[in-house]
């Protein structure tokens, strides 16, 4: 544990500044925004009329967009602020000359990335109790949500350090989380899918978040899904880690 | 004590510094002198751990910085260039969080400490948004302070900044030479390397070309220049050993001539034959 001692100013920090992100409205705003607009259009206006394995198709969906929601965030806020923290700021160079290691500016920056997606995927669920009436959460669901924020923050860190300029996240964003979002059983079963195509969908984490956390119990199935989030995380924390031990201007 | 040797580093084709080697001793204000793009600021980067060198090695009192980075992290304070300070958190808070990155004991008191010896202290909550480019440079040498580095690296400390703010900037080194840091300065301007610096290294497209206390560099080029603008607009420069040699070199020169002391550019574009800006 001598590796992650340090983590707690770089945690801190994040800390800071997204308490005072919060007092903007704009960002309580475009955190919920886009889960939003799904549950409008697709839970309110499609699945009025669709049930799926007996259950309404709201209830199926509020799992799938938390999922989302929180990889999104987690995601998003780590790339982009590590990327121009990097590039622009300079700020995570202080992190870089001081005397904490790697694993710790890893630590601390997943950490905080998860706060910022565990944040937004709450509102998410306080919507689903309001209007989803077959709607819970087990202890199931909460500790996929927490490997899902650490496995999307981790790989948040991949790309701000990779990133070349401000622009290229959003080239890495349309490359791996877009097709994740709209093709890893958010919005619908994956049962009926073509067997090659599903064999593509089954390599993504986030595949693996929405059959989890929709499981009320771990049975076979849910954990093969835990098995394949634990090593993505595990494999993408641990590059995370040796990126940030190799940088070098 | 640092100890340079045979520090090589390439970005790509480009080679920003070859077998660049000096030794600072303790408590010794040293600069980098040199224009934009000679390779001060990455000299700096390579003793601050922030990049890697190609070829060559670094040592800072006794340890190597390849091999012990977390050991050089922990004895020095860096200024860089740019003001990298969170300026959406006061000032308080940004060497709230450096002070625990580095550890510092006693961090409340450490903060008024520094915050006082720049002149930051009544603004300590204030937002450093809200700083000019002035404060924040203060700011960043009172978080490089706050750790008490045995020796702090300064790149480019006052540039952009207006005369008087500079000055301050100016004021707030000495102090810090007075407690027998080792100071590292990297500069591309001549009148702070005088000011400042015990010893001079002179970088010129990644090589040291001279190295010396400012007194005994001038001495090699002459104690005086009479400089005049010839019919096609270009300044000449004659270097004279005295006053009377410069005086009688005044007199030969059918134009208006300036005649005055020798100083470290001087020294520069005898050694290149170009000028520093």
């Amino acid at each position: 544990m001598k590796a992650l001692s340090g983590w707690y100013p770089v945690f801190l920090r994040e800390m800071l500044l997204f308490r005072r992100k919060l007092l903007r409205l704009s960002y309580l705003f475009s955190a919920m925004i886009v889960p939003l607009i799904y549950l409008v259009a697709f839970g309110f206006g499609l699945g009025g009329s669709v049930k799926i394995h007996g259950t309404s198709y709201l209830a199926f969906l509020i799992p799938g967009l938390v999922a989302m929601s929180s990889m999104n965030n987690s995601y998003t806020w780590v790339a982009s602020a590590l990327n121009l923290n990097r590039l622009y700021f300079k700020t995570f160079q202080i992190f870089v000359q001081s005397p904490i290691s790697h694993s710790a500016i890893m630590a601390g920056e997943v950490l905080a990335g998860m706060v910022k997606g565990l944040f937004a995927s709450m509102l998410i669920i306080l919507v689903g109790f309001a209007t989803a009436p077959g709607f819970t959460v087990t202890p199931l669901f909460l500790l996929t949500l927490l490997l899902n924020c650490f496995l999307f923050a981790s790989l948040g860190i991949i790309t701000g350090m990779r990133a070349k300029s401000h622009e290229d996240t959003a080239t890495y964003t349309n490359f791996f989380i877009m097709p994740m979002a709209f093709f890893s059983g958010t919005f619908f079963p994956l049962d009926k899918v073509p067997i090659i195509i599903k064999a593509i969908i089954y390599i993504m984490p986030l595949t693996h978040t929405n059959i989890l956390i929709r499981k009320t119990s771990l049975d076979a199935e849910g954990l093969v899904s835990l098995g394949v989030l634990c090593a993505y995380a595990g494999v993408i924390f641990f590059y995370g880690s040796r990126i940030i031990r190799r940088y070098s201007e | 004590m640092i100890e340079v040797a045979g520090l090589t580093k390439n970005y790509g084709e480009i080679r920003a510094l070859h077998n660049v080697s000096f030794s600072i001793a303790d408590g010794e204000v040293f600069g980098l002198l040199g224009p934009n793009g000679a390779g001060k600021t990455t000299t700096i980067k390579i003793l601050t751990t922030l990049s890697n060198p190609d070829a060559g090695r670094c040592v800072i009192d006794g340890y190597d910085i390849s091999g012990s980075p977390h050991e050089i992290r922990k004895r020095i304070g860096v200024v860089p260039q740019e003001n990298n300070l969170d300026r959406e958190l006061s000032a308080y808070e940004n060497l709230l969080i450096y002070g625990m990155l580095h550890s510092v004991k006693e961090r409340g008191r450490r903060i008024r400490e520094v915050l006082e010896t720049v002149g930051l202290w009544e603004r300590r909550d204030s937002v450093v948004q809200h700083f000019s480019g002035g404060m924040q440079r203060r700011l960043i040498l009172a978080r490089a302070l706050l750790p008490e580095p045995s020796a702090l690296f300064l790149d480019e400390p006052s540039v952009g900044l207006d005369p008087q703010i500079r000055r301050h900037i100016w004021d707030v080194i000495r102090k810090i030479r007075k407690d027998r840091r080792t100071v590292v300065i990297t500069t591309h301007y001549i009148e702070e390397a005088e000011a400042l610096c015990d010893r001079v290294g002179i970088l010129s497209k990644g090589r040291v070309i001279a190295l010396d206390a400012p007194g005994r560099l001038k001495e090699q080029v002459g104690d005086y220049v009479v400089e005049f603008v010839d019919e096609d607009g270009r300044l000449v420069q004659h270097v004279c050993r005295s006053r009377a040699e410069a005086d009688e070199k005044a007199r030969s020169i059918e134009k208006a001539v300036t005649i005055r002391q020798a100083n470290l550019e001087d020294v520069f574009i005898k050694l290149t034959g170009e000028r520093i800006e």
